[in-house]
C-alpha cells in the first residue's frame, strides 16, 4: 500500500543573521490513512517546521524548501501552485494550533468561522453552512452547539476554544490533520477530552493524525508510529510499542527515562544534559554527541543515517556498531 | 535556537547601541546634531562678535559682503553671529524643559502606574486636566504672568508637556510591575521605592528614553514659536527671537527667518532620526534581524 | 518532627472591576479555608487545574498576596499578623521559585548582582563575603563562575531556572516554595531540575511547597500531596496513599487523565475515570460540593452540602461518596 503523505528527503533552510541554516535536513516521514504519526522532540527540534512546511506554510523569506518532495496521494505538494495549495489546505490538509485563542478571530462567532471554512471549499449558502456548522459542534462535544455557535471565541473556555478549532478543522473531511501540541495550553482533564475526541474523530473520518509533542505520555495514549526528531533530522522511527519498550538511540532512551512516571517517586530521574544546540553551530558530526553518553571519534566526524541495525531504524553510530 | 548561549557579556545597553550603530538615518541625525552643538558650543565660548551690533547695512542678501556671509538683517545685524550664540540658548530651553518634563512626568506615572487605586485616580485626573489644557495658550498666559526669561520658558513648556509623558510611564510601569521579577524583589524584602526605581525604570526606560528625545525637538518647537509670537526672551538671542523680530519684513528679505529656520528645522530632524534610531534599537523584535 | 508551617483556614478574596457604573463589586473567593501542615524537611505538593487556587494559597502563605482571614504559624510566629518591617526580614527564611524562567529574572542585571541582591537588602555579611557567597552557590545549582558576569538573556531556560534558585538559597530559607517551577521547560530540561531540587532538599534540609499541575513531577518530589479544586482542598494524603488509594474522584480523575507510558494506543486503552467540561469559575462557585458539576457520583446530597475534609485510611478527603 503506498502512504497518503509521503515526506521524502525534505530540506529547509532559513535566512538568518547566523547565514543559511538548515532547519530540516534528510526528514522522510510517511502517514497512511487512519493512521496517527506521533512527531517527538524538544524545542526547536524541527517539529513544528515539518507540519508548515507540509500545509506549505513556512514563511519565505526567510524560509524556503531547500530540496526534497512532500507528496500526498502522489501530487508533489513542493511544486504545486498557490492557488492549488489554498485549495487543498483545509479540504486535504488542515491543522490544529497549540493555541486556540490566538488561532480563532476574535470578532466573529465561532458559528460563522467554521461557517466560512465550509463555504471556502464547498459550494453551499450560508444557511447550510451555518447548520453543518452546528452540527461539527455537536459532533465535537459541545453542549448546546446551536447557542454556542452564535458566541465569540472569549465566550468560551480553553477546552471549548480547543474543540471549535477541530470542529473547524474537519469541517471538510480531510485526510491529513495535522495537531502541532494541541493541548499544551490546555489543563490535564481537558487535555485527556481532547485526546479522546481525536481519537474518535479518527475512528469516524479516517483520518490520517501527525501528532507534534514534546510529551512521550501524549505519544503513547495516541500514537501508532512515532518519529523522533532531533536538531532539524528523524533520528529515530517506528511504530510506537517498539519505540517506546525498545528506544534505540540514547536521546529517545533518555526522553523515555526522564520523565517522572506517575507510578515510582524517589528514584532519581535520568538526565540529559546541556541543551539542543542551536541549529547555528550544528557541525559534520552527530548533532546529539555533545550531550551523548555513548559518544567516540565517529560521533564526531560523521552524521549517523537513519538506517535499521538491529531492532528498528535508528540514526546512532553505537547503536550501528553494536556499542549500546 | 532560543537556547543559543553566547559567552561575550554583553548588556542590553550595548547591545542596542550596536543596533543603533547600523541604523544609517539615525547616525546621520547623530552626526548632523553634533555639527549643530559643536558650533553652538563654539559660537557660546569662542565667537567673539557681538549678535546685537549693527555692524553693517540692513538687509544685506547673503555672499554679497565676504565678512558677512549669510547677510544681515532688518537692523543690519550678522546673521551668523546670530545663528551660533542663538542656538546655545535654543538648545539649552529645550534640553531643560524635556528634562522638567521627564521628571514631572516620570514621578507621577511611576507613582500612580505602581500604587495604582485611588493614588493612580487622582493623579490620571490631574494629569488629564493638563491634557486638555490648549498648551500654546497656557503656555503664553505663564510667560505673560512671569517675566519671560529663559528659566520661565523652559518652565512653561515644562509644564505643559509633562502628561503624555506621565501616560506613557504609567503604561509601562503597569505591565512591568505584574512580571514575576518584580514579585521576586518583593519576595527578597525590597521596599516599594527600591521597586519602583531600580526594578521597573530601567526596564521601563528604552520607550522613556525615545520619548525624552522627542520632546527635545517639540520643546525646541516651542520655544521657536513662543520667541515667534514675541514673548521669547528679549535679552537673549535665540533662533526663534531672530525669526519673531524679522518676520515682518519676510517678503523684503528671505534670508533672515530662513536660516535661524533651517537651524531650528536641522535639529529637530536630526533629533527625531535619533528618537526613531533608539525606537528601533530597543525593540527586541527587530534586534532579531 | 517538627511542623515547620502550619496554616490554618486560609482564605483569599479578590473583589473585581465593578459590573456597571453603581453596581456591586462582585467578590471573588480564591482560596477558601484552606488548611494543611508542612514538616521540617519534608515536601508538599498542591495539584490542580487553572483556577484552582493553589498558585494564591501559596502566595497568600508567604503574604505576597494579601490573605482576607486565616493563619499562617511559621515557627511559631503568625505571618499574617507581622507589620512590613517585620515581615521583610522573616523573608529571608521563605524564599519563592517561579515559573517562567523568562520574566522571573530582571533583565538588565547581571546575574551576579541578582543572585547578591538578597544579601544587599537585608545586610548579610561584608561585600567580600557576598561575593564568595554567590560564587558558592553558582557552582551549587550547576553553573559555572565565569558565567557570573552575563545577563539573563544570555542563559538557556533551564539554566536560569538555576540562576533563580541560587537566588532563593542566598538566605540560606527555610522553606522554599516553589510555583510550577519546571513547567516552562523540556523534558530533558525538566529532569536537571527536578533532580538538583530534589539534591538541595536532602543536602540543605530544605522544604517545599510544591505547586504543580503534573501528577508526575509531584510524585517525584512531594512526600505528601494536597489536591485542589476550585479554592478547596478536596482531597490530602501521603504520596503513596494518594496515587495508590485516590478517594476523591476529582483525583481519580486526574490520575486517569495524566497522559502515561503505560497506556498505549495499541492495546485500545480505556480511561478508567472520565469527567467531562471545563474547571469552572470562581467566581460563582456551587453551593454544595464544588466538583459536582462534573463529577460521575454525584448526588442530591452533593449539590446542597458542602463535603468537608475526613480521613479515610491515611487520606483526608473532602468527598460525600469517597473511594
Amino acid at each position: 500500500m503506498s502512504a497518503l503523505l509521503e515526506i521524502e528527503n525534505l530540506r529547509v533552510a532559513f535566512n538568518t543573521r547566523h547565514g543559511e541554516v538548515t532547519a530540516l535536513d534528510s526528514v522522510s516521514l510517511t502517514v497512511n490513512a487512519g493512521e496517527t504519526l506521533g512527531v517527538v522532540g524538544e524545542s526547536g527540534c524541527g517539529k513544528s517546521i515539518t507540519a508548515l512546511s507540509v500545509m506549505g506554510l513556512i514563511p519565505s523569506p526567510p524560509g524556503r524548501i531547500a530540496g526534497g518532495a512532500i507528496r500526498l496521494a502522489g501530487e508533489d505538494l513542493t511544486r504545486v501552485s498557490e492557488a492549488r495549495m489554498r485549495a487543498l489546505r483545509g479540504a486535504e490538509l488542515a491543522m490544529i494550533f497549540q493555541e486556540p485563542m490566538t488561532s480563532l478571530n476574535p470578532v466573529f462567532t465561532v458559528g460563522d468561522q467554521i461557517a466560512e471554512a465550509i463555504m471556502l471549499h464547498q459550494k453551499v449558502g450560508h444557511a447550510q453552512a451555518f447548520r453543518d456548522a452546528v452540527a461539527l459542534l455537536d459532533r465535537v462535544g459541545i453542549p448546546s452547539p446551536d447557542r454556542r455557535a452564535r458566541d465569540y471565541p472569549h465566550q468560551l473556555s480553553g477546552g471549548m476554544r480547543q474543540r471549535v478549532m477541530i470542529a473547524m478543522a474537519v469541517s471538510c473531511r480531510p485526510r491529513v490533520l495535522i495537531a502541532d501540541e494541541p493541548t499544551t495550553a490546555l489543563d490535564v482533564t481537558v487535555q485527556a477530552q481532547i485526546f479522546d475526541l481525536l481519537n474518535e474523530i479518527q475512528r469516524d473520518f479516517g483520518a490520517a493524525i501527525i501528532l507534534i509533542t514534546h510529551d512521550m505520555g501524549a505519544i503513547s495514549e495516541m500514537a501508532d508510529r512515532v518519529a523522533v526528531m532531533y536538531a532539524g533530522r528523524v533520528i529515530e522511527e517506528a511504530d510506537a510499542d517498539d519505540v517506546l519498550d525498545h528506544p534505540q538511540h540514547p536521546y529517545t532512551r533518555g526522553l523515555i527515562s526522564c520523565i517522572p512516571a506517575l507510578g515510582k517517586g524517589d528514584t532519581e530521574l535520568r538526565e540529559i544534559p546541556g541543551v539542543v544546540p542551536p541549529l547555528h553551530r550544528l557541525g559534520a558530526g552527530c548533532a546529539f554527541a555533545e550531550r551523548c553518553a555513548h559518544r567516540n571519534g565517529r560521533c564526531d566526524s560523521g552524521k549517523p543515517l537513519l538506517v535499521n541495525h538491529g531492532h528498528h531504524p535508528a540514526a546512532c553510530h553505537a547503536v550501528q556498531e553494536g556499542r549500546i | 535556537m532560543t537556547d543559543a548561549v553566547a559567552f561575550k557579556p554583553e548588556s542590553p545597553a550595548r547591545e542596542a547601541w550596536r543596533m543603533f550603530r547600523r541604523n544609517i538615518p539615525a547616525m546621520i541625525g547623530v552626526v548632523v546634531l553634533s555639527i549643530i552643538v559643536l558650533a553652538t558650543l563654539w559660537g557660546t565660548f569662542f565667537f567673539a562678535g557681538n549678535p546685537y551690533e549693527i555692524v553693517w547695512a540692513p538687509h544685506e542678501a547673503p555672499g554679497v559682503a565676504p565678512e558677512f556671509l549669510l547677510g544681515t538683517d532688518y537692523l543690519g545685524r550678522d546673521i551668523f553671529a546670530g545663528l551660533v550664540t542663538g542656538g546655545g540658548p535654543t538648545l539649552a530651553v529645550g534640553a531643560a524643559a524635556a528634562a522638567i518634563t521627564m521628571v514631572i512626568g516620570i514621578s507621577l506615572g511611576a507613582l500612580a502606574g505602581f500604587y495604582g487605586g485611588w493614588v493612580d485616580n487622582l493623579l490620571m485626573r490631574i494629569t488629564e486636566f493638563f491634557q486638555v489644557l490648549p498648551t500654546l495658550l497656557f503656555a503664553m498666559v505663564l510667560v505673560t504672568l512671569f517675566s519671560p526669561t529663559l528659566t520661565t520658558i523652559a518652565l512653561a513648556i515644562g509644564v505643559v508637556s509633562w502628561p503624555q509623558t506621565a501616560r506613557l510611564t504609567r503604561a509601562e510601569v503597569m505591565k512591568i510591575k505584574e512580571l514575576e521579577y518584580v514579585t521576586a524583589a518583593r519576595a527578597i524584602g525590597a521596599k516599594n521605592r527600591r521597586i519602583i526605581w531600580q526594578v521597573i525604570l530601567p526596564n521601563a526606560a528604552p520607550p522613556l528614553i525615545v520619548s525624552a528625545t522627542l520632546t527635545i525637538g517639540v520643546a525646541i518647537l516651542f520655544e521657536a514659536g513662543l520667541s515667534f509670537l514675541g514673548l521669547g526672551d528679549p535679552n537673549t538671542m535665540s533662533w526663534g527671537l531672530m525669526i519673531g523680530s524679522n518676520r515682518a519684513y519676510i517678503l523684503d528679505a528671505w534670508w533672515p527667518v530662513t536660516f535661524p529656520g533651517l537651524a531650528i528645522f536641522l535639529t529637530v530632524f536630526s533629533v527625531s532620526l535619533i528618537g526613531d534610531g533608539l525606537n528601533d534599537a530597543f525593540n527586541p523584535k527587530l534586534r532579531e534581524r | 518532627m517538627s511542623v515547620l508551617l502550619d496554616v490554618q483556614d486560609l482564605t483569599v478574596q479578590f473583589t473585581l472591576p465593578r459590573q456597571g457604573l453603581f453596581g456591586p463589586r462582585p467578590v471573588l473567593e480564591a482560596v477558601r479555608q484552606v488548611s494543611f501542615r508542612l514538616e521540617q524537611g519534608r515536601a508538599l505538593g498542591i495539584v490542580g487545574e487553572s483556577g484552582s487556587g493553589k498558585t494564591t494559597a501559596a502566595m497568600a502563605t508567604i503574604r505576597l498576596v494579601e490573605a482576607a482571614s486565616g493563619k499562617v504559624i511559621f515557627q511559631g510566629e503568625d505571618l499574617l499578623q507581622l507589620d512590613d518591617a517585620a515581615m521583610r526580614q522573616r523573608r529571608r527564611d521563605v524564599q519563592l521559585i517561579f515559573q517562567d524562567p523568562y520574566s522571573s529574572l530582571n533583565p538588565r542585571a547581571r546575574v551576579a548582582d541578582i543572585v547578591r541582591e538578597p544579601m544587599d537588602l537585608m545586610e548579610i555579611g561584608t561585600p567580600e563575603e557576598r561575593r564568595a557567597r554567590v560564587t558558592d552557590l553558582f557552582r551549587l545549582v550547576g553553573l559555572r563562575p565565569d558565567q557570573l558576569s552575563l545577563f539573563p538573556h544570555q542563559f538557556s531556560g533551564g539554566q536560569r531556572q538555576r540562576i533563580s534558585i541560587a537566588r532563593a538559597l542566598t538566605t540560606n530559607p527555610k522553606l522554599l516554595v516553589c510555583d510550577e517551577p519546571v513547567s516552562a521547560l523540556d523534558v530533558a530540561i525538566q529532569a536537571q531540575i527536578l533532580n538538583l531540587l530534589a539534591r538541595l532538599k536532602a543536602e540543605l534540609g530544605l522544604s517545599y511547597l510544591f505547586i504543580s499541575h503534573d501528577l508526575g513531577v509531584v510524585r517525584h518530589v512531594c512526600d505528601d500531596v494536597a489536591v485542589m479544586y476550585l479554592g478547596k482542598i478536596v482531597e490530602m494524603a501521603p504520596r503513596e496513599a494518594l496515587f495508590d488509594t485516590p478517594q476523591h474522584p476529582y483525583t481519580q480523575a486526574l490520575l486517569s487523565a495524566a497522559p502515561s507510558l503505560a497506556r498505549r494506543k495499541s492495546r485500545g486503552y480505556v480511561r478508567p475515570v472520565k469527567i467531562s467540561g471545563d474547571p469552572p469559575s470562581p467566581i460563582n462557585p456551587p453551593k454544595g460540593c464544588a466538583f459536582v458539576e462534573r463529577c460521575p457520583k454525584a448526588q442530591d446530597i452533593c449539590r446542597r452540602v458542602q463535603p468537608l475534609l475526613e480521613s479515610r485510611g491515611q487520606n483526608r478527603v473532602a468527598c460525600h461518596f469517597p473511594g
